[in-house]
């Protein structure tokens, strides 16, 4: 058995968690100075931006000087890299013999971007992660279990070390199936785990279904940190979550080319503390660019990892949308909160039959309701001049004699939430794609013609 | 924690900086001293972000 330490914090920095916003500010310009001009001085690609911007480290003495720093956009990345020194390009801050880590972006945009990181960067990951799992109540008692595939993409590789770093004992669940994963969790009497919100769900199905364990009863995971879907900030579907695992469901946000920059803490506020102490966030409006600092209003996340040094990352241009929140946290943290966690992306949110739509609003009504299955799928298409959107969903296999009342059920709520009128297409059970990373659940084909 | 104490942590950190990179320095032809000391200088860095970086602010509170 593994016992707890007495008397133990809340925080895995009580001083930084808790500083006034006034000091947190200027800790933020200090080290966005820093990180600023350690570009410039070490990278070709930050200079040359900075040289066209008329910018030079020097000009940025106040919070409001942060604004006239260019924003880079993965787009940029991609044209830099593949070239000398290979394969990062001049965005490279460190001698290549510094470089210890290797990973790459997913590439549902495009080309993947590469992301070099020396050993003190992947210290820092782990420490971004740390401040995470602390907040979300992992301990020295814990014996965590990460069912992903370690390769190339980031994923849960720092949730790993910084599970070490704060005393759990970790179990790798690399390259097991789904059953055997499951039942590696169970024999092991594993408290925790990390996986997307798509997985968590597909592994509870897996269990129920093809092993005859209900993970809520036979399990003994109290405790599930999810990443790369916004799932877990969606309230229908982190029920879901809850319920099929009898677990405390965590958010947190990040990127392989920003950090884990984002976190919900046990009081669970309705949103996710910004990492602060590390990371420069700022909202600004899609439309203007200015910047938003009053909660409730939708803002485009660009954000500054304060620390990353081999290929910094300096006003990033997330394309994730977000919301302060207007209420302090219960659990005392000073770091603020991004209300709901991610609400949409930019590039993501469409207009379909003239109506602004967030496909997590989709998701939010889908997994609301009862006898639906996990999985839909939303396909926008063109008839004529006029857009046609179909909603495919899977009614679950004993649930055939309620049919009529879940679809009258399920079109109500889509008109109120969406405003939108939608086909619904009822799929047999276990027909529509599985995703054990990121699922692509909404298909845009207007774009291709 | 007050700031008495934050200084007192600062100054142990900064004594193992110094003493990673002198170790780093002396390594010669041992890459297990050298490549050892650089991770502790890793750790070092991590010790800074998370007391050091700070402390020339907390002065004012």
């Amino acid at each position: 058995m593994r016992s707890p330490k007495k008397g133990q914090t809340p925080y895995w920095n009580s001083v930084l968690e808790t500083l006034p916003l006034e000091t947190l500010r200027e800790l933020q310009i200090k080290k966005f100075r820093r990180i600023v001009e350690w570009a410039y001085k070490k990278s070709k690609f930050h200079r040359k931006l900075y040289q066209e911007a008329g910018l030079k480290p020097g000009d940025i003495r106040s919070y409001d000087d942060i604004a006239k720093v260019p924003k880079v956009e993965k787009s940029m990345m991609r044209d830099i890299q593949r070239k000398d020194p290979f394969p990062y390009g001049d965005a490279l801050c460190v001698p290549l013999e510094e470089v210890t880590e290797f990973r790459q972006t997913s590439g549902t945009t495009g080309l993947p971007v590469y992301q070099p990181d020396t050993w003190q960067d992947w210290e820092w990951w782990a420490e971004a992660w740390a401040y995470i799992l602390y907040a979300q109540g992992y301990r020295n008692t814990d014996r965590v279990f990460l069912p992903f595939g370690y390769n190339i993409f980031v994923a849960f590789w720092a949730g790993h070390y910084a599970a070490e770093k704060v005393g759990c004992e970790v179990v790798p669940g690399g390259v097991l199936d789904t059953e055997a994963r499951v039942l590696k969790m169970q024999e092991l009497r594993a408290t925790a785990m990390m996986a997307t919100p798509t997985y968590v769900l597909g592994m509870a199905d897996t269990a129920k279904k093809k092993l005859g364990i209900d993970p809520a009863r036979d399990l003994s995971i109290r405790r599930i940190t999810c990443a790369g879907e916004p799932g877990a900030s969606i309230p229908s579907t982190k029920q879901r979550m809850e319920e099929a695992w009898g677990a405390k469901v965590f958010d947190h946000v990040g990127a392989t080319e920003i950090g884990a920059w984002g976190y919900e803490c046990t009081a669970q506020p309705g949103g996710l503390h910004v990492n602060e102490a590390l990371f420069l966030v700022q909202l600004e409006d899609i439309d203007t660019g200015k910047i938003i600092e009053e909660p409730g209003q939708k803002g485009k996340v660009v954000i500054t990892a304060l620390d990353r040094i081999a290929q910094p990352c300096i006003r990033f241009d997330s394309k994730d949308v977000a919301v302060w929140s207007e209420d302090p946290c219960p659990c005392g943290r000073s770091f603020r909160i991004i209300k709901g966690g991610i609400v949409g992306r930019a590039d993501d949110i469409t207009k379909v039959k003239g109506v602004l739509l967030a496909p997590t609003a989709i998701e939010e009504v889908v997994r609301s309701i009862q006898g639906l299955s996990n999985e839909f799928e939303v396909v926008v298409t063109k008839k004529g001049d006029l857009d046609d959107i179909t909603l495919k969903i899977e009614l679950l296999p004993d649930e055939e004699a309620r049919r009529e009342g879940i679809l009258a059920h399920l079109r109500e709520q889509l008109r109120l939430k969406t405003n939108l009128g939608y086909n619904i297409e009822v799929h047999p059970f276990n027909s529509l794609p599985r995703y054990e990373v990121k699922a692509r659940r909404f298909k845009d084909l207007r774009k291709h013609g | 924690m007050d700031r008495r104490e934050l200084k007192k942590i600062n100054t142990r950190i900064k004594t193992i900086r110094k003493a990673a990179q002198e170790l780093k320095d002396f390594s010669g032809s041992i890459p297990a001293v050298d490549r050892n000391a650089a991770r502790i200088l890793a750790s070092a860095k991590m010790l800074e972000i998370n007391i050091s970086d700070l402390l020339e602010f907390t002065s004012r509170n």
